[in-house]
């Protein structure tokens, strides 16, 4: 628990602590605001985790009081509007299907896509303080800002790092994020060797939480299984030694109850209506392994850096709905069934083009990688579509952020114009499609993106609806 | 504190709120509502005369057992409630008040908390229902906004993280309540 603070100028806050700290917290505080914030930040690229973390600066001591310093949260992190103008994001507002409903305003909602953003940037935060060895040992909604508008995120709350081996946790985490097994020895005694604290493993039930939630708008593990009549055993059991996932495919005990839901729980809370493989087949892939496989086997659990590249490339399976009044206006398509967004039911009529995107693991030698790219109006290609040793990520270069590309439904044809490319080649006909110039995206027709080391080739399969 | 808890996100997707008020009459002012359609009514308070504490505990026995849902096998029930018992004197029917302390006891509230307010309010009796008792020593205005603030931090307090160690902790009262005892 902490008083904050703002600075005259507002670009800081310092929070006292109102607990005394002890030697070893003082420690742990001296470490984060000096070498393992160092670490993160004064490296290449450090810059970029300035707007992924709200990390403290200093420590400072007044009054007999420890208390951190921390740079104040960008101000899309704030309503900007309407009742709870003034108030932080805090991300429970865009993660129940309830308060989306009824209470959140239509322009703080962004959109589907925009939290697949947020997302990215959540488990990227993660991934980065997973790879210092770090755990942050809280995460959730209350330590997660998020503006889904804009499609950003942020980790705050970071005084609570946990080290393992070095600083054990102060927190066992927020109801809704902690891991099983973490609560199912919750009454064991801080030396019982059997008890589980918060660590990297656990941080990853919680990411993966998040994402579900963030996605889904309801609780993967909150269904319609009463495990106990009486109300705080059953919480304990159903988020501990008995959490089973509301989706299993072959265990359905724990399926949400449809009749006991609140008109305005659905229709996100109906699972029949809108199940987790809306998410698309990576996703479907991690929250099998977070959820089915490892809900009890920490060691299976998907790592932040899984779900980072899972999300993105989920992104470029996105279609924008037709239906203007669509509440998310982006739907994942696959290919696996009819283009039809699953939230309004609006079906795309047209030819859509898939991109089929192989790699070269050797000269003249092309390979599938499970990975496509959907193509709509007016989307940008990237350097990390065109080759596979890019990816994009904190630690790509400026010069390849820029669109490299773009595709365009011109005259009743989709075409690929390049607008950056110096080895563009549509390999059909074996000619070189120069800057500025286009090729027309026709089934099956094999276009060579790069001739570069990593360069990808792409095969056109057109969908008609 | 209505204001602030509609502004907390999880207050709004869990919070029901009824409010029994107690004199010479006892009345359910409004039945177990969401927060978020919660109205609040008009509270009018008398000048002088009784305060029917055990005829209130009564009456709060029985809406707890009418309104609050248990569990069922095939249905989740309601979380345990928390009762927040406010007064500014002592109760009239102290004979009720003493037989209905085991009742209530009875109905599982996760928390009580009483609060004396001003300086008429007795904190004994209220000490034999709970060992929360608060009492607001100066009851202005900027004391109550402290103290419902506490109060709504209470309600919420079940989203906080939690201590590696077990028990549930509420945050500490407002500087200028003092905890009797």
């Amino acid at each position: 628990m902490k008083d904050v603070y703002f600075s005259p100028d507002k670009s800081y806050v310092v929070g006292f602590f109102r607990e005394k700290q002890d030697a070893n917290a003082k420690d742990r505080l001296q470490n984060i605001t000096g070498i393992y914030r160092e670490r993160i930040f004064n490296q290449e690229g450090g810059d970029y985790w300035k707007n992924l973390f709200c990390w403290p600066t200093k420590m400072v001591e007044w009054n007999g009081k420890i208390g951190i310093v921390c740079p104040t949260y960008p101000s899309h992190f704030f309503f900007s509007s309407g009742n709870f103008k003034g108030k932080e994001k805090e991300g429970k507002w865009f993660a129940s299907a309830k308060l989306r409903n009824k209470f959140l305003p239509d322009s703080e909602k962004g959109t589907w896509l925009t939290h697949y953003h947020m997302c990215i940037q959540i488990a990227r935060a993660v991934k980065r303080l997973h790879s210092a060895g770090l755990a942050h040992s809280d995460l959730s909604y209350k330590n997660v800002l998020v503006d889904p508008v804009l499609g950003k995120a942020a980790i705050i709350d970071i005084d609570g790092l946990v080290v393992p081996g070095k600083y054990p946790p102060d927190v066992v985490g927020t109801p809704d994020f902690i891991a099983p097994e973490v609560l199912e020895t919750r009454s064991l005694p801080l030396t019982d060797p059997n008890k589980k604290l918060p660590s990297i493993a656990t941080d990853r039930h919680a990411l993966a939480v998040l994402i579900y939630m963030y996605l889904l708008y309801r609780h993967p593990l909150r269904g319609g299984k009463v495990h106990d009549l009486e109300p705080a055993k059953d919480e304990e059991l159903t988020m501990g030694a008995k959490a089973l996932f509301i989706e299993h495919p072959t265990d359905t005990s724990n399926r949400p109850k449809v009749d006991q839901l609140a008109p305005s729980e659905l229709p996100q809370g109906d699972v029949n209506k809108l199940p987790y493989t809306i998410t698309g087949p990576y996703l479907k892939t991690l929250f099998d392994k977070a959820f089915i496989d490892g809900l009890h086997n920490p060691s299976l659990r998907p790592t932040a850096n899984e779900w980072e590249e899972a999300l993105i490339k989920t992104t470029d399976l996105m279609q924008p709905c037709q239906n203007p009044s669509c509440p998310e206006h982006w739907f994942v398509f696959d290919n696996k069934m009819k283009p039809k967004c699953p939230f309004c039911g609006t079906e795309f009529h047209g030819v859509l083009p898939i991109l089929n995107l192989y790699y070269s693991p050797k000269p003249g030698v092309f390979k599938p990688e499970n990975y496509r790219l959907m193509v709509y109006d007016k989307q940008t290609l990237y350097m990390w579509h065109v080759n596979r040793f890019i990816t994009p990520n904190e630690k790509t270069k400026e010069e390849d952020k820029k669109p490299v590309g773009d595709f365009h439904f011109y005259n009743g044809k989709w075409i690929l114009i390049n607008r950056r490319l110096n080895s563009l080649y549509d390999k059909d006909e074996d000619k070189k499609i120069e800057i500025g110039q286009f090729v027309e995206l026709t089934e099956g027709r094999k276009i060579l993106l790069s001739t570069e080391d990593g360069g990808r080739l792409i095969v056109v399969q057109l969908v008609t609806n | 504190m209505l204001a602030s808890l509609r502004q907390d996100p999880y207050a709004l997707e869990t919070v029901w709120l009824s409010i029994i008020t107690y004199d010479r009459e006892v009345k359910q002012l409004m039945p177990l509502t969401q927060i978020g359609e919660f109205q609040l009514p008009n509270i009018v308070t008398p000048d002088s005369g009784p305060t029917h504490t055990g005829a209130a505990l009564e009456l709060l026995c029985s809406v707890v057992d009418k309104e609050v849902k248990l569990s069922s096998t095939e249905q989740k029930g309601d979380w345990m409630p928390l009762l927040f018992l406010m007064t500014d004197g002592k109760p009239s029917d102290i004979q009720l008040y003493n037989s209905m302390i085991p009742e209530v006891k009875k109905r599982h509230f996760a928390s009580i908390v009483a609060c004396a307010a001003g300086m008429h309010a007795q904190t004994d009796p209220l000490k034999q229902l709970t060992n929360q008792v608060f009492s607001l020593d100066t009851a202005d205005s900027t004391t109550f906004k402290q103290f419902f603030k506490w109060v709504s931090d209470s309600i919420g307090i079940g989203n906080k993280s939690i201590g590696a160690v077990e028990d549930l902790v509420l945050p500490p009262p407002p500087e200028e309540v003092n905890i009797v005892i």
